[in-house]
C-alpha cells in the first residue's frame, strides 16, 4: 500500500520554555497507508489527540515532521492543500456546526474551497445522500439529535471531498444505536469510497472493524497491528490501562478453565461461532 | 426512604412557538439503597428528569418526592433538600473556577456557612472517597490534572456535603478504560458502605450494568419502561425499536441462546458469563 502520512520523528510539548512544561509526543515515527482503517487508543493524556492534531497541522511540531502526501505540514504554501485532504471530525459536533441550516453547514467547507456554486450544490447533494440524512437538509442544526448533528459534521467535512476522515472520539455523546449507526457509516466511507479513516477511541468495541491499530502511551506509541494481534499482547494491554473487547475476555477466562478456544477472538460472532463448534 | 416522582411533566417554554414537551407524565419510585440506570435515546429527557429530582428545574405540573415530602415549597426546604441530593453534571470539569483543588472541593460547605475546622474535614473527606490523598493534591490547580482526577474531583465537589442520593449524568465520558472502572468501582463502594441511591443517566451502560438493580427507560419525555434490570433487559427488541442495545454480555448471552445453547441470559458481567458458559459445558460432558 501506498504511504499517505508519514510521521517522522515528531516531538510536542504544550507550555514549553516556562517551567510547566509538559511533553505530549516524545519521538513518534509511524504510517498511515492509503485506504486503511486506523485506530488509534490510549489511555486519556497519551497523545492520541495532539498527534491527530498534527496530521492536518492545526498543532506544529516542536521537532520531527510529518508529510502528507508528500507535503510537509511545516510548508506554509502547502497547508490549504494537506486541509483539503484530510478532514477532522471532532468529540463534540456542537463544536463544530456553524450555520443555521444543514445544507448551508455541509456546504461551508466546499464555500470554503472556492469551488463553483454547481458543484457545491451536487457535493452537498452527494454527501447527505452517502450518510442517509437528505431529509435533514432544511432542518436547524439546533432541533437535531447529537447523533444527528455528529453526521451533519462528517457530511460538512464530506463534502470536502478529502483522501482522509479522522474522527477524535465522535460516538461519545452518542446513544447506542447512533453510535452503532456512525461506525457503520465509518466502515462504508472506507471500504466503497476508499476513504482513509483514523478513528481515536476508547471503546474496544469500535477499534475491532479497524485494519489496524496503534496503542499509545506517555506520547509514544507502546503496541502496532491488527486488532486480532494486539489484542494477544495481553499482559502489556493491561500495563497500559487499556481493555480487551468483551468477547475476548470472556474467551480468557473460559481457556483458563480448560475449554479449547484459539487465542484470537476479538467479537462476539467469532466467539459465538467457537462455542458453536464445541457444542 | 425514597425519592418519588408522580406525573412529572415539564414544559420548555411553554405558551410560545417553541413549546416542547420534554417530559410527559413520568411516575416512578426508587427507595434507599437502589442503583438505576437511566436510558433512552439522545433528547429523549433524561438531563431534564434528573435536574428535577434536586428541584434545579421546576415541574410544569406533578411532583417530586424526597421521603415523602414535596421538595417544592420554602426556599430553605429546597436548599436543605439539594444538600441531600447530589448531582454531577456532564463534563463537570469544565465548571471549574477555583484556583486550587481544596476550594474547588470547599465550594459548597463554605456556602453552607460551616466553619473552616469543618470546611476542611468535608474536603479532606470529600478527596479521600474517591481515592484521592488529599494532602497530595489540595494545593494543584484542577486545571493541571489528568481527566481521570478532574473528574474525581468535580465528584469530590459534590460529596462534599455527604449527599444520600447521588445522581450522575453520563459520568465517565471521555474517561478511559482504566478511569472507567476506577469510578465504577468507587460508586459500588459508595453503595455498599454508605447505602448511597445512586442514579446513573448513561448511554454507555456496559459496565454501569453491573452496579443497577433498576433501569429506567425514557423516550421522548416518556417512561417506557421502568422495573428491575433483568425485566428491562429481557425485552431486547423493545429496546432496539428505542434504538437502545442491551448491554454487550447480556447480548451475548442471548446470541448464544438463539443458536440453542441452553444458557441463562440474565447475566451482566463477564464473570457471570464465564461461570455460566463453563456450567454449560460441565452438564454436557
Amino acid at each position: 500500500m501506498d504511504k499517505f502520512i508519514e510521521v517522522i520523528n515528531l516531538t510536542y510539548s504544550y507550555r514549553p520554555g516556562n517551567g510547566n512544561e509538559v511533553k505530549a509526543l516524545n519521538g513518534i515515527n509511524m504510517k498511515v497507508f492509503k485506504g486503511e482503517f486506523l485506530a488509534v487508543t490510549g489511555q486519556n493524556g497519551s497523545g492520541k489527540s495532539t498527534l491527530a492534531r498534527h496530521f492536518n497541522g492545526l498543532l506544529k511540531p516542536r521537532s520531527g515532521n510529518v508529510l502528507v502526501g508528500g507535503f510537509s505540514i511545516l510548508d506554509k504554501n502547502r497547508l490549504a492543500e494537506i486541509r483539503k485532504m484530510i478532514g477532522m471530525v471532532f468529540q463534540n459536533p456542537d463544536n463544530q456546526l456553524v450555520s443555521s441550516i444543514v445544507e448551508e453547514d455541509v456546504a461551508f467547507g466546499p464555500e470554503n474551497l472556492g469551488l463553483p456554486p454547481e458543484t457545491i450544490r451536487s457535493r452537498v447533494g452527494w454527501a447527505l445522500e452517502t450518510l442517509n440524512i437528505e431529509n435533514l437538509r432544511r432542518e436547524s442544526p439546533n432541533n437535531l439529535s447529537e447523533g444527528q448533528k455528529q453526521l451533519v459534521a462528517i457530511a460538512g467535512v464530506l463534502a470536502m471531498k478529502p483522501e482522509c476522515i479522522v474522527l477524535d472520539e465522535p460516538t461519545t455523546h452518542l446513544d447506542p444505536r447512533s453510535r452503532r449507526e456512525l461506525l457503520e457509516i465509518i466502515i462504508r466511507l472506507n471500504r466503497e469510497e476508499g476513504i482513509t479513516i483514523i478513528l481515536l477511541t476508547h471503546f474496544m468495541k469500535e477499534v475491532v472493524f479497524c485494519d489496524r491499530m496503534i496503542v499509545m502511551d506517555l506520547g509514544e506509541i507502546k503496541i502496532s497491528g491488527t486488532p486480532h494481534e494486539v489484542f494477544e499482547k495481553t499482559t502489556e494491554i493491561v500495563r497500559l490501562g487499556l481493555d480487551f473487547p468483551v468477547a475476548t475476555q470472556l474467551a480468557a477466562g473460559l481457556r483458563g478453565k480448560g475449554l479449547k478456544l484459539p487465542g484470537n477472538i476479538i467479537t462476539t460472532e467469532e466467539l459465538i461461532a467457537q462455542l458453536c463448534l464445541l457444542k | 426512604m425514597s425519592i418519588r416522582t408522580e406525573k412529572l411533566t415539564h414544559i420548555y417554554m411553554p405558551g410560545t412557538p417553541f413549546a416542547a414537551k420534554a417530559l410527559h407524565d413520568v411516575t416512578f419510585e426508587l427507595q434507599k439503597g437502589q442503583v438505576a440506570l437511566l436510558i433512552g435515546p439522545s433528547g429523549s429527557g433524561k438531563s431534564t428528569l434528573i435536574q428535577h429530582l434536586n428541584g434545579l428545574l421546576k415541574p410544569t405540573s406533578g411532583q417530586v418526592y424526597f421521603d415523602d415530602q414535596s421538595i417544592e415549597g420554602s426556599k430553605d426546604r429546597l436548599l436543605k433538600l439539594r444538600r441531600k441530593i447530589g448531582l454531577v453534571f456532564q463534563l463537570p470539569e469544565e465548571q471549574f473556577f477555583s484556583e486550587t483543588v481544596y476550594d474547588e472541593v470547599a465550594f459548597a460547605p463554605r456556602n453552607l456557612g460551616l466553619a473552616e475546622e469543618k470546611i476542611r474535614d468535608s474536603v479532606y473527606d470529600a478527596l479521600n472517597l474517591v481515592g484521592l490523598v488529599a494532602e497530595e493534591i489540595k494545593d494543584r490547580h484542577p486545571f493541571n490534572l489528568s481527566s481521570g482526577q478532574k473528574r474525581l474531583v468535580a465528584i469530590a465537589a459534590v460529596l462534599s456535603l455527604k449527599p444520600e442520593v447521588l445522581i450522575l449524568d453520563e459520568p465517565t465520558a471521555g474517561l478511559d478504560p482504566a478511569g472507567r472502572r476506577n469510578l465504577f468501582n468507587l460508586l459500588a463502594g459508595f453503595n455498599q458502605k454508605e447505602g448511597m441511591t445512586i442514579i446513573i443517566a448513561t448511554h454507555h451502560f456496559d459496565e454501569a450494568v453491573a452496579l443497577a438493580n433498576h433501569v429506567l427507560v425514557l423516550k421522548q419525555g416518556k417512561l417506557l419502561l421502568n422495573g428491575s434490570r433483568d425485566e428491562v433487559f429481557a425485552r431486547r427488541e423493545d429496546l432496539e425499536k428505542l434504538g437502545l442495545a442491551l448491554p454487550s454480555v447480556t447480548e451475548l448471552m442471548q446470541d448464544l441462546a438463539a443458536e440453542g445453547l441452553p444458557v441463562r441470559t440474565d447475566l451482566y458481567t463477564i464473570k457471570e458469563a464465564r461461570e455460566e458458559i463453563n456450567k454449560m459445558k460441565e452438564k454436557q460432558q
